[in-house]
């Protein structure tokens, strides 16, 4: 782009003018189109510190001042401390397990010539496709044999193995990315296979990696149906589930209760999306899912 | 890649095996293992399921044969909830994934200013729980304090205001309209990521050539982006089919099971019809029929695309 500038500034410059009204009239309505995503939040966020009285005043009135009481009711009554540790643990634990699962195979898939490589990735792909409700009753019936049904270990386990083939694919896409220049170099100096993915390959793969983790993190922070079947205890509970609890009548009389909720639930995932913004956004990880 | 020309002609993986051991154990025997013990026997269990008649509980289930597919075929809700998952895909492909595209495409020809804000705006939702869009949203469209019928109202509006999740005409596309807000930050990034891969030099030669946005898109950007098109399809086509979160938590198939769809009505019919039998039954229902409805559109409208 910076070139082409360099290269005939006058032509750009022409261009540029010539196209600046149609371009504010797109950008009018790409920001109209942001308010529709962004609009919701903004609303919820605002309800959340409003105060009883200033909830009836309506929902796009400002609130005359900042409360922070909803936050403290919430929190204590649905012990959103225990759910939001849960889910963390469910997320960073179950995310983990599935990267580390998922390293292995990925190097296999993406630097060997394996016999029977279609029929492991056609594996993998149903793995990816499958819907969660298709397994429920079988899954239910393992984990009560296994004694691993209502335990968070039991929840971490499936979670890592249900997202593997997820970071299979993730994985295999940035390995696949790494020249082989630079592994036949490794391979000359007479290195094995092991020490070529641990010294070579999974050093590269680090933003990879960074990528599936995070990915699979928000994956398993989202998730319901598992957490919904698999757990009867409230100490159990990850955030998705225990927030239902928002969605009755002690909760939905006044707002600013389920919306002090609905935040608190996903400032964690706010965090992550600062941190990771760019790896996240900039579709790196579809490269993968192309094939 | 790293294997040399005679590794490579014997293909079998016994050879391979012997040669690399580490790769074959941990990257082959140890996934596929876990894979068969906790996704493929579970769709094994659930396909012999379907042919009994268990309440979750006892220690002997009954076989039944084929009854349980006989229901099926006379269900009525299975086909209330069938449609329903067909209504959520053809409104998905509608709405978030044109939405989507057209928001990359914007961004990529850069038809817009600021173009990051429009996409961590439209991701952001992407990273937030069902479950908690479904409340927001329930918050949002309630009838008294809801801010939706607010602005219709203000914007004199009214006579749009609706029963969103109480009137059996609209719930549903209440719901897949809530759902489509949710996604559309994805088949965005996968046509943003596609549209970064298409050759600058194509995408001038049409500009040269004096195509506008119609014809660029129509021309070049569509054909061009077959392939992530396949994907995007397929990844809204099995979405829609697992959809279970937002009718859980926003009308649990009311009214009157108009909002089922066969996610949430395998988990009515085995978790509190303790039907667990013909739970499995609809399971292998929803898993033919979506695979079947990949095959077919693999096989036509998208034909070749992963292939290019």
């Amino acid at each position: 782009m910076s070139e082409v500038a360099l290269a005939r500034p006058r032509n750009r410059k022409r261009f540029h003018l010539r196209n600046v009204g149609p371009k504010l009239v797109a950008t009018l309505l790409a920001l109209a189109l942001a308010a529709v995503f962004l609009g919701p939040m903004y609303l919820v966020v605002i309800t959340s510190i409003k105060s009883n009285k200033d909830f009836l005043a309506g929902p796009f009135a400002l609130p005359s001042g900042v409360t922070f009481e909803p936050y403290r009711q919430v929190w204590q009554e649905l012990h959103f401390g225990d759910l939001v540790g849960n889910s963390l643990l469910y997320a960073s634990t179950g995310a983990a397990l599935a990267v580390l699962l998922a390293l292995v195979p990925a190097f296999a898939l993406s630097r060997f010539d394996l016999p029977g490589k279609a029929v492991l990735f056609g594996i993998f792909l149903t793995g990816l496709m499958l819907p969660q409700q298709t397994v429920l009753i079988p899954l239910y019936a393992t984990l009560r044999t296994l004694h691993l049904l209502d335990s968070k270990i039991g929840l971490i386990i499936v979670h890592g193995i249900y997202g593997m083939p997820a970071q299979i694919l993730i994985l295999r896409g940035f390995m696949t990315a790494i020249p082989s220049e630079i592994e036949k170099a490794a391979r000359i100096e007479g290195a094995t296979d092991f020490e070529v993915f641990w010294k070579v390959i999974l050093p590269l793969s680090v933003p990879g990696i960074i990528v599936g983790y995070s990915l699979n993190f928000i994956a398993i922070w989202k998730e319901f149906v598992f957490g919904l079947v698999f757990l009867n205890h409230e100490a159990n509970f990850p955030v998705t589930v225990g927030m239902l609890k928002l969605n009755s009548d002690r909760y939905m009389s006044v707002f600013n209760l389920p919306a002090a909720g609905l935040v608190i639930s996903q400032i964690p995932i706010v965090i992550l999306f600062i941190l990771c913004y760019r790896k996240l956004t900039s579709g790196n990880f579809v490269g993968a899912v192309k094939g | 890649m790293a294997i040399s020309r005679k590794q490579r002609e014997s293909r079998s993986f016994l050879v391979f095996a012997k040669n690399h051991v580490f790769v074959t154990i941990f990257g082959v025997v140890v996934p596929v293992v876990l894979f068969l013990c906790l996704i493929g026997y579970p769709i094994v269990y659930t396909i012999y399921l379907s042919f009994f008649e268990w309440n979750g509980m006892a220690p002997v289930k009954k076989f039944v044969g084929l009854a349980n597919y006989a229901y099926l075929t006379g269900d009525k809700y299975f086909y209330v909830a069938l449609f329903n998952n067909l209504k959520w895909l053809v409104v998905s492909l509608i709405f978030p994934v044109t939405l989507g595209f057209l928001i990359a495409y914007a961004m990529r020809l850069r038809v817009v200013y600021f173009p990051s804000f429009l996409r961590t705006a439209v991701f952001f939702p992407v990273t937030m729980s069902l479950i908690a869009v479904g409340l927001m949203f329930l918050l949002i469209l309630n009838p008294i304090f809801g801010a939706f019928d607010t602005l219709l109202r203000s914007l004199g509006l009214g006579f749009l205001v609706r029963e969103w999740f109480g009137d059996f005409h609209i719930a549903l596309y209440t719901l897949t309209v809530i759902s489509g807000w949710a996604f559309t930050g994805l088949p965005m990034i996968f046509y943003f990521a596609g549209l970064g891969d298409v050759p600058k030099e194509t995408i001038d030669a049409a500009r040269i050539e004096g195509a506008g946005h119609f014809r660029m898109i129509t021309g070049v950007a569509l054909p061009q982006l077959r392939p992530v098109t396949a994907v995007v399809v397929m990844l809204t086509l099995f979405e829609s089919f697992k959809a279970f979160d937002l009718v859980a938590v926003l009308t649990k198939g009311a009214p009157f099971g108009t909002t089922n769809v066969l996610g949430y009505l395998v988990y009515l019919e085995s978790f509190w019809n303790s039907r667990f039998g013909y739970g499995a039954t609809l399971s292998v229902a929803i898993l033919v029929l979506s695979v079947a409805l990949a095959a077919l559109l693999l096989a036509t409208v998208l034909k070749g695309a992963f292939r290019e």
